[in-house]
This record gives C-alpha cells, structure tokens and sequence, in this order.
C-alpha cells in the first residue's frame, strides 16, 4: 500500500526574531496597498498619482498646507486615545466593543458643560470642566457595564454593545428635537441643527508660525506614556494582567477581581469619554456622526498593534493617514470617496492576520522537505 | 514473522515543529497480550498511541495490523481496522445514557433508536462482567463507571485491539482491582491490550511485556516476568534512582490549624465537606486521600479562605480564621497549591512570566504604586537555582515551561514566602519519577523546619511512604486519620470508598480535637 502523503503540512516555527516580525508586518501593508493599486487601476484612477496624495494628505500643492495637518490632528486624538483606552479593557479580557457608545456619552456630556456654562468661565477653566464632564460622562456610562458583570456575572460583549446603540439615538434625539427645553440647538436655524459652543469651550490652540497646534494632540501624547507605565510598571497594571490571564488565580493570590474590572473599565471608558469631549472641543459643536466610527476602528488599532501601547501609537497614525488621505485624494477623483479608505483599512487588517500567520507557522509542501 | 502480531509499529517518526514527539519507536502486541508502554511525562507515549488511533499521523514509519502494511489517516480507519482507544478524557456525551453514547458512533444502527441497544450493551457487560447499567445518564456516573463505558464501547464497535491511556489515574485500590481483572478477562478471549502508565506496580501487576520510552527514543522491550521495579525505572530514566521516599521524624510542635466541625457545600450547592474535623501539628505531614470529587478541592478553597464555609471552625494558631479574606489569611503564613487537571488553572498566571508569578502574592509589599520587579527577578533567579528549573530566563512565561517546571515554579514562590501551614493538591500531578521525588523532598525539607503541610494526594504509595498520618475522606465525610506507617492500602481504599468507617474507633475523644489545642473555648 502506498503511503499517501498530504499535499503541504502546516509546521510551527521556532520564535521569529523582532526584526522578522516588523519586517513582515511591513511586507503586508505594502502587499495590501498592491491589493488597492489593483483595485484603483481598474476604475482608471492614476495609482502612483492618488497613493501620492493619499499619503501627503493632499498637503503637496495646497494652499493651506497647516489646514491639512490641523483636520489630521483632530481626526487622530480622538482614534489615538480610544484604541489606547481599548487596549485597558482588552487587556484584562474584557470586550470592551462600547467605545463608540463611550465616547458619545463624554461628548454629550462635554457639550452639555460647554452650552450651559457658556462664556462664565475662562477658557482653561472651561476646557477643564469639559473634559472632566467627557471622563464622568463616558466612565459611567462603562461603569454600568463593568457592574453588572461583577454583580450578576452579565456578558460585557453584548451589553457594551447594546449600550452605543441607546448612546446614538440618545445624541440623535437630542439633534433633531426642536423643543424649548432643548438648548443644544441653533435658535438661529428653523431646521434642528446643533449650536455652535461659545468661545471659550473650544479646544486651546497654540500659534506655531502659520501652524495651530492642537492643545489635545500633546495631552494625548502624555497619556500615551502615562499607560504605558501604567500598565507595565505599576501595581495596578499588574493586577490587570493577572486578572485577564486567570482570573482565578487572581482571586487566590488574594487579589479583589471585581474592584480591578470595575476600576480598569471606568478607567478605560473615561478615557473614551475624554476623547470624546476633546473632539467636540476641537469642532466647536455636536454631530450625530461625532464619532468617525473611532470606537469601531479603535479595536482594530488595538488588535493590530497586539495591545502595546507604542504599536497603538503608529497604526493610529497609519490607520488616520488612511483615511483622512483617502478623504483628501478621493476629491479629485469622482469614483473614489471615503469608503475606499475602509476597505483598504480592511485588506490590510486581513493580510496583516495572514501575515501573522506565517511568522509563527511555515507551510511545507510535499515532497519539498524530506521528513525527518 | 510481522504476522504473528496483532499490531506492529516499526520506526515511526514524529515531530511538532522542531520538538520530536517520536523517533524511531517500534512497538508490537501480540494476540491475547497485555502490553505496558512506560515512560516519563513527554516520552511519546501518548503520542504514539494516538498515531495507532487516527489522530494523529506519523512522519515516517509503518505501521502493520495482522501483518497487513496499513495507513491510518482517520479515527475511522483505526474502528475499522478494530483498534479502539481510551483516552484519558472521556469523550462521552453527559446527557446521554451509556446505551445512547454507544449508540451515537455506530454506523450500522440507523435513524431510529431501537429498544435492543440497552440489550447488547447488557450483553456486552456480562460477557466480561463488567457493572453497568446501560439506562443510566452519563452525568451521573461515578468516574469508574465513565471509564468502564469507555471500554465497553470500544468493544461494541469490534476493536480487537484496545489501547488505554492512563486508565488507573483516576481510580482507587479496588476500582483498579476490578479494572485488571476484566483486562484479564478480555486478554483471555483474545484481545491485544496496550497500557499506558507510569505507576510500576502496576506494569508488573498487569502486563506480559514492557516498552520503554525515554525522551521520544525507543529504549527496549521486556518480558515484565524477568524484570523488577529498579530495573524498570533504569531504563525510564536512564539513571539509578533510589526509589525509596524519605520520610524524616521531626519533634512535633503544637497543633498549627485546626479544622473542628466544618461543613461546606460545592459549587453546585451539594454539601462538599460534611462535618469534618482534624487538625495539622508543625513538622508533619497530613494526607487527604478519597477518590476524585470527594470535597478536597473545597476543603483546600476553604483553607485558603477562597470559598465560604456552611458551618465549623478553622483556628490557626490559637485564632478563628474563618471570613478572612484570602488575603489576609495569606499574612497570616497559610499558603495554598493546588494543581488542577489542566495544571494551570489555579496559582499561577500563564502568560506571564517566572519573575511576575512569583511577585503574585508580595507584590503588594513594595511601597509606592510601582511593582518592585527587581525583587521578583532576584527571587526568580534563587527559585530556579535551588529547585534546578530549567528555563531560558527569568522572563519566560510559565507557560512555555515542562509540567514539572511549572509546578517546582508554583512551590518555589509558595516556600518562598515562609509560610507555617502548606497546604498542598496534588503537587506531583503529571509529573515523572524524577520531578517527583525532587517535589517530596522540596516538602520533607519544609516539614524539617517545622511548618504543617497538608497533602492532599492521588498515589496511595506515595502517601503512605511520605506521610506522617493520613486522613481518609469519602463523600465529604471524614473516614478517620490512620497512622501511615501502620495502615494498609486495602484499608485506605475500604475508608475511600465508604465501607470503613474509623471515625469513631476511639469513642473517649471526639474525633479531630487535639488535646493540647492553642483555642482556648473561652476566646470564643
């Protein structure tokens, strides 16, 4: 009888070097925007000319160079500080899939401050309140979740789920209910159309020359470092840990599970909420499509960058170039919009996965290798 | 010549990545034989046995049944060729009887469900005698009696040849007893039967021929009536080993933890521990023996302050410890192992690494909000030096440890810390000769320095060679304390199985209550 032998086998491969594995991860972006190039030819659209644009951001030949680079920036904050809040929760295996939920809560919260206040207050005061206001706001919101679980053991997927939905149309109630008591409202416009904030409820922006630096790019930055350190050298980054990988074991080592969850998730959906205020900050006003989608796209950063917090740092980068380029070159070009951006967000997320898949397998095919 | 035999493995070859799981491994069974496959944890064995099964398919080597040269790709192959294997988990379906388990992998028994199914299996079971009652749902089943199923399925799917894996780990004395004797009764009809085990009594009780593996390597093939104990383990591990578990006498101080009365439900709400009382002296070692599920583990969570108790008292030292937080019965020197099924459920954290698991319960000692790393690192470094861990570094994650390393891992950090009272599951669960013997001595050396351990245990040998006294549960109910050195396994396993009670052999003193106890009744 002929011993039948599989056409390829799957082999598991000994631990890849760092080098390997930032190499493979940049092989598979490129492979991914080959897939677009692809894509982009056959709808006539100059590859070389549009990948140009796409990743200048449209700031080649603009008039307003440090316009381009202020919208980036409001776009990036808000993805940034999410994907980084995410990583919190996931990292201590809690599905954490409410950030856009979250981050509606600290904006209508944000804005509620920043319309009732209005001009009393001086602008770091302001901005201030508003953003405790966002971190109150959203944290609650993730505080009911993180309760109920610990309380009556609920599943945290499905309730962060639902809760963004009852966030949405809580936002959508407020934008398109023209009452008295609604005073988020324009009283100028007949159609219900959001306020704009007073002045001093908008974002602090210094002057650099013909650039305004957006006083949230660099408290995100700080952040950026502060969970960090927060996760890798405290004691309350170790306990996150331990309770994501056993919960069990933390609750032997003496550990008080639910205070690190209920903690970890307000901490966690405060920072949301944070990103939230500091958005409609940033735009001097609410919209019910506030969110950009950063709570979706926040976990794929997350995921992408495995959970550390540096990796966040540049595929948040990448992912925002992505889309506010996209948005930027698509104007020349009547056949592609911002969508193009999320199916490329979405080729790369897939042979970024694959490509994961090969640096810790190798395929052999049969009759390649002998077997040992 | 290959058809003498009912199985014939020849030079097999398997590897997992770059790990050799098999090289070069030859194995055959004859007709009507018993064979034992012996080997350390991570010999191959299991490996091995699941090639001849289906599950998993050899890189190289061929594999003959009734000399006819076979490739098995599927378990299916492996029913029609007549190999049957019982794995050392049961693949049963809990809601169903054991009839209907049977029923499920037929391929002959059509869509309807037939009355006579009860009768073959009723049939079956009489023919080697084996207890069973076809009508009865899996998930009341004692674990003997999921095993037994096990085997009688595999017979009613015509297996001739019948592989084991492990199958006595999970019973007791006489349970054992029951199981040779239908072995015996199966080989005599002709049957090939293939043992997986590394307990030796058993090997020489049960099997006409021994295969050694060491490390994935073939080492030989025995006659088991021309072989003994030492030499066995020779082979297994490829060096002399003394055999023989030391157990040093140590002047015994005044009872540490006393447990008086307690009662304790399970998960489930089912009373788990029944009004048990005893109570653990510095510089000895108390075992917990009974068969799996008799309320150990809840005693353990108990201790450890990780369940709460029904009713009773636990006195440490003179103090109630009962509604203590974990944490606070940790500061007071009580540490608690266990080692669960999978090993890593409890006590440790996985993915993270040796220096991180050992800062598990001190980390919160360093001032400040920062972990104190560099201590953890230090310790990590002492652990693995004395207790001879192998790893690449003190950041490796436990996980990627041997079994053996992960425990020595776990009772390294729970010595560590000092404690007065050790409390211990199933330290040596999984784990070979070797690993073993260096845990027994890790506990010898604390119960020299005066702390009470109490050792809850699976291998009655080992708990009557190490033990200082041995107390008996069976179905949450205390069974009595014997001393270790004067009972016997025929008495342990009667305690364990309820039908000897020596709870109340001395009716003057209440059982479990030292005379020269710290409680005072009067603190109450």
């Amino acid at each position: 009888m002929k011993r039948k032998e599989p056409l390829f086998r799957v082999v598991k491969r000994e631990g890849g070097s760092p080098v390997r594995l930032a190499l493979s991860y940049v092989v598979a972006v490129v492979l991914a925007l080959c897939i677009g190039a692809l894509l982009l030819a056959m709808q006539g659209v100059p590859v070389m000319q549009f990948y140009q644009d796409m990743f200048t951001m449209g700031m080649v030949g603009s008039r307003y160079p440090f316009r381009v680079l202020e919208g980036f920036i409001r776009l990036f904050v808000p993805l940034l500080i999410t994907s980084m809040a995410l990583s919190l929760a996931f990292r201590m295996r809690f599905w954490n899939i409410g950030g856009e939920g979250q981050f509606i809560m600290g904006a209508i919260c944000a804005g509620i401050a920043a319309f009732q206040l209005g001009n009393t207050l001086p602008q770091p005061v302001m901005l201030l309140v508003i953003a405790a206001c966002g971190i109150l706001g959203g944290g609650a919101y993730g505080l009911i979740v993180a309760a109920l679980k610990v309380r009556f053991g609920t599943n945290e997927t499905l309730l962060t789920l639902m809760l963004n939905y009852i966030a949405l149309y809580l936002l959508e109630f407020l934008g398109e209910t023209k009452a008295d008591w609604n005073f988020m409202l324009s009283e100028q416009s007949a159609r219900p159309v959001f306020a704009q904030f007073p002045e001093a409820a908008d974002m602090i922006l210094f002057t650099i020359g013909p650039f305004q630096l957006n006083l949230s790019l660099i408290i995100a930055l700080v952040l950026c470092v502060l969970v960090f350190v927060y996760l890798k050298y405290t004691k309350q980054g170790y306990e996150i840990a331990v309770v994501g990988d056993s919960p069990n074991t933390a609750h032997y080592a003496g550990i008080k599970v639910g205070r690190v969850v209920i903690r970890t998730i307000f901490l966690s959906a405060a920072l949301i909420g944070l990103a939230g205020a500091f958005y409609v900050s940033s735009a001097g006003t609410l919209s019910t499509s506030v969110t950009n989608d950063v709570g979706w796209t926040g976990i794929v950063v997350a995921w992408l960058a495995k959970l550390n917090t540096v990796g966040i740092l540049i595929v948040s980068l990448l992912i925002t170039v992505l889309q506010y380029g996209c948005q930027a070159a698509g104007t020349a070009y009547p056949s592609i919009d911002a969508n193009f951006a999320d199916m490329l967000q979405g080729i790369i997320l897939f042979v970024v996965l694959a490509a994961d898949f090969f640096i810790r397998f190798r395929v052999v095919i049969r009759g390649k290798e002998a077997v040992k | 010549m290959a058809s003498t035999y009912a199985v014939e493995m020849q030079d097999i070859c398997k590897s997992f990545g770059s790990v050799k799981a098999n090289s070069n491994v030859s194995l055959n069974v004859r007709e009507g034989e018993i064979l034992a496959l012996l080997g350390e944890n991570g010999s191959g064995k299991t490996t091995l046995m699941n090639m001849l099964s289906g599950i998993y398919r050899p890189d190289s080597g061929s594999i003959y049944v009734n000399g006819q040269q076979v490739s098995i790709h599927a378990p299916e192959d492996a029913k029609r060729l007549g190999i049957g294997m019982v794995h050392q988990h049961f693949k049963l379906v809990d809601n169903f009887t054991a009839a209907d388990n049977i029923w499920l992998g037929e391929k002959e028994g059509g869509p309807v469900l037939r009355r006579s199914r009860y009768d073959r299996i009723d049939e079956m079971a009489r023919k080697f005698g084996f207890e069973i009652d076809s009508r009865k749902r899996v998930y009341n089943m004692a674990v003997s009696e999921k095993q037994t199923l096990e085997i009688v399925k595999v017979l009613c799917y015509g297996a001739r040849i019948i592989i084991l894996d492990e199958p006595t780990a999970v019973l007791t004395v006489q349970e054992t007893e029951k199981l040779f004797s239908v072995l015996r009764k199966m080989k005599a009809e002709g049957h090939s039967i293939i043992i997986i085990t590394h307990k030796l009594n058993e090997v020489l009780e049960i099997s006409d021929r021994v295969t050694i593996l060491r490390k994935g390597e073939y080492i030989t093939t025995v006659d088991t009536a021309s072989t003994n104990e030492q030499e066995l383990t020779e082979w297994m591990v490829g060096r002399k080993v003394d055999l023989n578990i030391q157990r040093p006498v140590v002047e015994k101080t005044r009872p540490l933890l006393e447990i008086r009365d307690l009662t304790i439900r399970s998960d489930e709400g089912a009373v788990a521990i029944d009004h048990v009382s005893f109570y653990i002296r510095g510089g000895e070692i108390l075992g917990v023996a009974g068969i799996a599920g008799c309320g150990q583990k809840e005693l353990c969570e108990a201790i450890a302050g990780l369940r709460p108790i029904e009713q009773g008292q636990m006195i440490h030292k003179g103090d109630n410890i009962v509604g203590l937080s974990p944490k606070e019965i940790l500061d007071k020197g009580i540490s608690m192992s266990f080692i669960p099924e999978d090993r890593l459920g409890m006590g440790l954290a996985p993915s993270l690494s040796i220096t991180d698991n050992m800062l598990l319960k001190s980390y919160r000692q360093s001032n400040g909000p920062f972990v104190d790393r560099k201590r953890g690192r230090e310790e990590a470094r002492r652990v693995i030096e004395e207790l001879e861990i192998v790893t690449p570094s003190t950041e490796t994650p436990v996980r990627r440890l041997s079994g053996g390393n992960v425990q020595k891992v776990l009772l390294g950090r729970e010595i560590k810390a000092g404690p007065n009272v050790i409390v211990t599951a199933y330290p040596v669960r999984g784990l070979d000769i070797n690993s073993s013997y260096a845990i027994y001595d890790i506990l010898n050396q604390q119960k020299q320095s005066g702390v009470g351990i109490l050792f809850v245990g699976e291998d009655l040998d080992v708990m009557m060679a190490l033990c200082d006294k041995i107390m008996v549960l069976c179905h949450g109910k205390m069974m009595g304390v014997v001393h270790a050195d004067k009972t016997t396994k025929e008495e342990l396993g009667l305690m364990m199985t309820g039908s000897l009670d020596l709870s109340h052999k001395y009716e003057d003193k209440p059982a479990g209550i030292a005379r020269d106890t710290l409680f005072k009744e009067a603190e109450q």
